[in-house]
């Protein structure tokens, strides 16, 4: 029996899409059970709802669906809904589509800040309308896909591992489960940890450590965990797995801090008050961060990220 | 007549000062305001600020966090700690939308049972003023279906 895969990006960059390309052979060795039948940035099939002239998604029936991207325009969102009617089971693929991820980054202006921004630079025509024909309208925020439709995996990631794309698609074509491992990337970091104590500000990503790490060669032996020597690392509030079948995590591999693109850990979690919460616990100062809303730069659906209070308009607190 | 607005306080009180003090409030019958849930914790360091928003996402109106005065903590430095940790939820409650003035750390010794009771009746009528916390749910987006219909 072929399992018939269906995809779709809504607020999306594709990167998704190219790391389903990125496994390679693998997907020759995949295409003897599963057949694509509909993904637009791989294959030539379309629907007419693109246009915007409609909401009719003619997308065909699939068993597996996969989904990237989050949810912030009137076309996301009807096709999210027509994705979660044609697939029998449906994938939120990568970190826009499980917490947000980069776009719910908007989250934290509203609208009118948003459409400002675009159309009053340098180079617009004075007086720019947001427009009403042909681009579908925004919604109110950035959703995460499991706030508009039912989930039934996550496969977090900016953009996730092939490997776990490969290991997701083997075990649902199997009928089975895969999860990743619910453990923070620093449970797998090969980082020295001397403990407590020492750091008591963060320093900005092009200062001098605070304490020089012994080991930067390749093997990343005797390299010192970046929050001691001063710097901010998501590491801990961040789900492991980014290395794919390989352990270990692709940031720290290349020799810098992780940022936090694998999502909360726990799920669903806050990042940012999870990250506040571990610098403050050790006596970091978090003022020496210019701002905090960035740290949710990957998860800031769910609500979690909003304007700010004072703004009175766009509080949910009714005071 | 409009009923007066009684507001939901989560208190997570310490063991070994906050909690023996407001049993002294209550043992001695001082007279404060009902609304405060006190939760029992050994110390205020381990109330993890995660708790408090989620207090706040289940839409309690306010949260008090009472521990041992500076100094005097049985665990030496649980309520600095607690403190650190109330900055990130002030932080993270203004960012959130959420006015912060809901949430107040104070520090109560187990003798200074009049102090408990003046702080709840205080803070209990500040939440009065400022109304109701509702976590109001972000408008159901205008395509017709009024809630998110998880199909
Ligand atoms: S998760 Fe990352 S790679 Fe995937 S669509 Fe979003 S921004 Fe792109
Ligand atoms: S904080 Fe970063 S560098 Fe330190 S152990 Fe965790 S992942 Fe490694
Ligand atoms: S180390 Fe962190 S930011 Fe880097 S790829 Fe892994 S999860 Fe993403």
């Amino acid at each position: 029996m072929t399992v018939r895969i269906a995809g779709e990006a809504l607020n999306a960059c594709s990167g998704c899409e190219i790391s389903f390309l990125d496994m390679g052979e693998r997907c020759i060795t995949l295409m003897e059970t599963l057949q694509i039948v509909h993904l637009p940035l791989l294959m030539d099939s379309k629907h007419s709802g693109i246009t915007g002239r409609d909401h009719s998604f003619d997308i065909p029936e699939a068993d597996i669906g996969l989904v990237s991207g989050s949810i912030k325009t009137d076309d996301h969102f009807h096709l999210a809904r027509a994705m979660r009617k044609a697939c029998s089971t449906v994938v939120a693929l990568g970190t826009c589509a499980g917490h947000g991820g980069i776009p719910a980054m908007a989250n934290a202006y509203d609208n009118q800040e948003i459409e400002q921004c675009f159309l009053s630079t340098i180079s617009t025509d004075q007086g720019s309308l947001f427009p009403s024909a042909h681009v579908p309208a925004l919604m109110d925020t950035c959703r995460a896909v499991d706030e508009i439709i039912r989930v039934d995996h996550y496969l977090p990631g900016c953009p996730p591992h092939p490997d776990h794309i490969f290991g997701l698609l083997t075990a649902l074509a199997k009928g089975q489960d895969y999860d990743l491992p619910a453990k923070s990337v620093c449970s797998n970091c090969p980082a020295l940890r001397n403990g407590k104590g020492e750091v008591v500000r963060l320093l900005r990503p092009l200062d001098l450590p605070a304490k020089a790490s012994p080991g930067t060669g390749e093997s990343r032996n005797g390299l010192l965990c970046f929050i001691e020597q001063g710097f901010l690392c998501m590491g801990p509030v961040t789900i492991d797995g980014c290395g794919g079948n390989s352990s270990l995590a692709r940031c720290i591999e290349a020799g810098v801090p992780c940022r936090g693109c694998f999502g909360p850990l726990p799920y669903p979690g806050d990042q940012r008050l999870a990250m506040l919460n571990a610098l403050v616990s050790n006596g970091i100062d978090m003022d020496s961060l210019p701002e905090t809303r960035s740290l949710l730069r990957f998860s800031g659906g769910h609500g979690r990220l909003t304007p700010p209070f004072g703004k009175k308009d766009t509080r949910t607190d009714g005071s | 007549m409009i009923p007066r607005f009684e507001p939901v306080i989560i208190g997570f009180l310490c063991n070994w000062c906050s909690y023996t003090g407001a049993d002294l409030a209550g043992v001695a019958r001082m007279q404060y305001p009902p609304n405060l849930r006190p939760i029992r914790v050994m110390c205020t360091g381990m109330v993890h600020p995660g708790l408090v928003m989620e207090a706040f996402d289940q839409g309690t109106d306010g949260v008090l966090i009472l521990g041992c005065h500076p100094g005097e903590c049985h665990y030496l430095e649980g309520n600095k700690k607690a403190l650190a940790r109330a900055g990130v939820i002030f932080r993270v409650l203004e960012d959130k939308g959420i006015n912060p003035e809901r949430f107040e750390i104070q520090w109560i010794s187990s003798a200074e049972a009049s102090v408990f009771a003046e702080l709840v009746t205080r803070f209990t009528q500040k939440i009065q003023k400022l109304g109701p916390y509702s976590p109001l749910p972000r408008q159901a987006y205008d395509t017709g279906i009024k809630t998110y219909d998880r199909l």
